[in-house]
């Protein structure tokens, strides 16, 4: 009989552990507390840093996991270990057996509100990467009304010990510019700033797509951030933001100012992970082993995680790691 | 009487009691005169005026014997104190009366120590506690025992001091300790040494209280001649100017280190911290330690809770102020941008004199609901009003003066007080009270009421210009130290709120309000640090299980946000949401 493996989310970690899992040869079932697999990424429109449909990804693992068995709109209410593995109750009153538990429950979006001095749910013209990616997808958002000037804000809180939040979101500094690109796209006659702490191009083509946002896009990139932002007469919003590389305060009124928001950990999670066994690291995501070798492996046997549950996390990595918690997984059941 | 001129085992007393007044007369000149002209003025001109001579014969009695406030935060040491300090007072009063009634002394049948003693020694070594006229007997027996329980009491805190309500007391070193013990063993030895009187016991007491006067000046005990002074300079209303001379310098030799200021710092909640707490503040500097001093004065949050709590009334807030004034380092302030600031129009506004001036400042700059409510609110009440800094205004000095720089705070003070008295208004609202402080404390601004927003609101309110629906949520109010504490505005915001909802109570309220841990006060407070206090502040509103925690300062609010877990709202936000 094949042994059967609970996966804790079905977003893009949750979806390529258990393709693995299957081929594999284990019977894994995906646990997802939404009403559709893909998570995240499913609500975006194009990938950084190649402008790669982001339907192309979702749609190919979402083909990859038709056989496996999938609990929507699920989630998991108790868990016990058992004397060979997991008992697991779920909301819809079905339990389940099963020999190792993957937790890839990824991240939430920063709440923008929490940094008020942005006035994200103050002023109108104020709004969250998430929401600028949706108009993308849709080409419908009512603050987009032929601006003339847009602002990014970087690092909405990420590294900002003010919100408890010291780590870095990896991903936003590329999105930023993609979604800067993006804009002039629709809009090529708006001017387009974005300001930032440090610009962190770390992967491969990311760098790239920095100077294409300069040169092929003009969209300028200021060094500094933010700090206030008020509405004048008219509803525009005014900020007030520092150009470290001048030396200098500046003024802007800008028509939208769109808010980088940073990932924190799912904590709707947190009572499973404490019945679990599973610790915080000092960011507030899950604890792993090590971040080397043990990276899909807990303090606790036969619990593992995979993905943005354990730190911020771009969707490559969140794909290796997957596979490699597969393997793991695989490992732990033949024992090996 | 005796012919013999006195009996050698009084010296030690009375060299100790020379060495101490001496040092007392010197030290008290040496305040005096290190007193600036117009506070010595202001001091001597205090003692002829009739309320301030009448304040300080209330204190006199009631805190140097009583010690009522010590009474009013814990009754058991209260009671221990005015064992120790009013028992011991009455044994000398009595005593001295009671050998004036026996007068003649040549009519005593003297016997024992007293055939000893000329009349001058009388009173110390008299046999008080042998005595047989009844009245006496019994109250110098009522009286010592009343010492001997505060005594009792003292031992017990200093074994196990949770026993009498204190967490954490004030270490003390060698000669503090000595002192101490020196104090404890006064009265039974006397005592002893009149039941038994045997000359050996004599010489123990009389040695006892020599070691007693010797070492008063140079520890704790300073505090029972200096507390005196204190009270008479405190209420000529002077100011600490320099962290060791003249007022403070009477403030440093009044503090007994009692350690109640320990366990309500709220740094102390991290007990490795609780070295940075006032009373050792306090000796550091008086025993000339101006590195720890320094450091301990920067570490300070200047929430004031130190000074609500202390016993004595030491103004240890301002003292540390002073010491930050006292280190000169440099800093470049280019304060030329002050030039590009122009008064607020108040040209649409026909009658000047009616126009509220609101000033943000710039920590609600950053809290932009804040404004956008008290916006509403004045709209509301149909107030005509102008905001001083609604492009970015000047900043009101406060971090500047927490800093210690006094001259580069006085620059921006000036264009501020020249734009608000340029624009014509009589009434300038806050809503920081950070800003509040400064401009009730250092501005000059006379003929302009400087109201504080939930102080504006409450008035809006009980003119009935206001208009506001009462909900179902249950609210606790956090006080912001530099609203309460340091002016007492603890009615205003409470009423404010039991007109629009429910008022539940803290754990800790008014004067007891633990600080946010966001203050602008301390220079070198970890976030880490930071965060452990304001959690236990969280706990502490929580206690009575809120729907939702309701401060006035855009400080507090920001810092209680991210740790609590309930929603966090200005008073001006919470009105605004029920304007009807």
């Amino acid at each position: 009989m094949k042994e059967n493996i609970l996966i804790i989310g079905g977003g893009a970690a949750g979806m390529e552990a258990a393709a693995q899992l299957q081929q594999m040869g284990m019977n894994p079932i995906i646990v997802e507390k939404s009403e559709a697999l893909g998570g995240h990424v499913a609500q975006w429109d194009r990938l950084f840093p190649a402008f790669h449909p982001a339907k192309d990804v979702v749609d190919a693992m979402l083909d990859r996991v038709k056989d496996v068995k999938t609990y929507l709109n699920t989630e998991v209410t108790d868990i016990q270990r058992t004397g060979g593995g997991f008992h697991a109750v779920l909301s819809n009153g079905e339990t389940l057996d099963a020999k190792a538990v993957v937790l890839a429950t990824g991240f939430d979006v920063f709440k923008a509100e929490r940094k008020q001095e942005y006035g994200y749910g103050i002023y109108n013209n104020v709004m969250t990467s998430v929401e600028l990616e949706k108009f993308f997808r849709t080409g419908k958002d009512e603050r987009i009304n032929n601006p003339k000037r847009i602002g990014f804000v970087h690092c909405v809180g990420a590294r900002d010990v003010k919100v408890c939040n010291t780590y870095c979101s990896k991903v936003c500094c590329a999105t930023a510019l993609k979604q800067a690109c993006e804009i002039k796209e629709v809009f090529p006659e708006a001017e387009v700033y974005t300001f930032y702490m440090d610009l962190r191009m770390f992967g491969p083509g990311y760098e790239d797509l920095y100077l294409k946002t300069q040169k092929d896009f003009d969209v300028k990139c200021v060094r500094g951030r933010v700090c206030e932002v008020s509405e004048d007469m008219d509803g525009k919003l005014v900020i007030k933001a520092e150009d470290t590389l001048f030396g200098k305060p500046l003024r802007m009124t800008l028509d939208v100012l769109v808010l980088m928001c940073s990932m924190e950990k799912d904590k709707s999670i947190d009572a499973i992970q404490q019945k679990l066994g599973v610790g915080n690291n000092s960011d507030g995501f899950m604890q792993n082993k090590d971040m080397y070798l043990g990276m899909n492996d807990t303090a606790q046997d036969g619990v593992f995680v995979a993905g943005a549950c354990t730190a911020p996390k771009s969707l490559p990595d969140t794909i290796g790691e997957a596979r490699s918690v597969a393997v793991q997984v695989y490992n732990y059941i033949n024992k090996v | 009487m005796n012919p013999q001129i006195f009996h050698p085992f009084v010296l030690p007393f009375v060299i100790g009691m020379a060495f101490v007044l001496t040092y007392c007369v010197v030290g008290l000149l040496r305040v005096i005169g290190q007193l600036p002209k117009d506070d010595r003025k202001k001091f001597w001109r205090s003692l002829v005026t009739p309320k301030t001579a009448w304040a300080n014969v209330r204190d006199l009695f009631g805190d140097c014997l009583f010690h009522v406030k010590i009474w009013k935060r814990n009754p058991i040491l209260g009671y221990m104190h005015t064992a120790i300090a009013f028992g011991w007072f009455m044994i000398i009063v009595i005593g001295h009366v009671m050998l004036f009634t026996l007068k003649p002394l040549e009519g005593i049948e003297a016997q024992g120590v007293e055939r000893m003693l000329p009349n001058f020694y009388y009173p110390i070594f008299y046999k008080f506690f042998a005595t047989e006229t009844p009245v006496f007997a019994i109250l110098m027996d009522f009286f010592l025992l009343m010492i001997i329980s505060g005594i009792l009491i003292a031992v017990v805190k200093k074994i196990h001091s949770k026993i009498v309500g204190v967490k954490r007391v004030t270490k003390f070193g060698f000669a503090d300790n000595m002192i101490r013990f020196a104090l404890w063993t006064i009265f039974p030895f006397r005592l002893i040494a009149e039941k038994t009187n045997i000359m050996a016991f004599w010489w123990i007491y009389s040695i006892d209280l020599c070691v007693f006067m010797f070492m008063l000046p140079f520890t704790r005990y300073m505090h029972i001649p200096t507390e005196a002074l204190f009270i008479l300079l405190r209420h000529a209303g002077l100011k600490p100017r320099e962290p060791r001379k003249g007022y403070a310098l009477a403030q440093l030799y009044s503090c007994p280190s009692c350690g109640l200021c320990i366990d309500a710092c709220p740094m102390s909640v991290n007990d490795s911290n609780s070295g940075n707490t006032s009373a050792y503040f306090m000796k550091k500097l008086r025993n000339g330690d101006k590195e720890e001093a320094q450091r301990i004065a920067e570490t300070c949050m200047q929430c004031g809770k130190c000074v609500a709590v202390c016993p004595v009334s030491i103004e240890s807030c301002d003292i540390k102020m002073s010491q930050r004034e006292a280190v000169p380092y440099q800093i470049h302030s280019d304060h030329s941008y002050l030039d590009g600031y122009t008064c607020t129009d108040t040209s649409n506004v026909s009658d000047k004199k009616a126009c509220v001036l609101y000033f943000a400042g710039c920590m609600t700059q950053l809290t932009p609901k804040i404004m956008r409510a008290m916006k509403q609110i004045m709209e509301a009440a149909g107030e005509k009003y102008e905001f001083l800094d609604k492009d970015g205004g000047i900043c009101c000095g406060r971090p500047m003066l927490l800093s210690g720089k006094r001259a580069e705070a006085q620059a921006m003070m000036a264009k501020n007080t020249e734009l608000i008295k340029a624009s014509g208004a009589t009434k300038l609202v806050l809503s920081c009270p950070i800003c509040y402080k400064v401009f009730k404390e250092e501005y000059h601004l006379e003929g302009v009421e400087i109201l504080h927003h939930t102080q504006y609101i409450d008035a809006l309110l009980k003119q009935g210009k206001l208009k506001v629906g009462k909900n179902d949520v249950n609210y606790v109010y956090h006080d912001p130290c530099e609203l309460g504490r340091a002016f007492g505005v603890y009615d205003e915001p409470r009423e404010v709120l039991e007109n629009v909802g429910h008022l539940r109570k803290a754990k800790s309220e008014k004067e007891l309000s633990i600080c946010c841990g966001g203050s602008l006060g301390s220079f070198n407070l970890t976030q880490k640090e930071r965060d452990e206090i304001t959690e236990n502040s969280v706990a502490d509103l929580m206690f009575n299980q809120p729907d939702e925690i309701v401060t006035a300062c855009p400080l507090c609010l920001k810092t209680f946000a991210r740790k609590s877990p309930v929603a966090v709202k200005d008073l001006a936000e919470v009105v605004a949401g029920q304007l009807q």
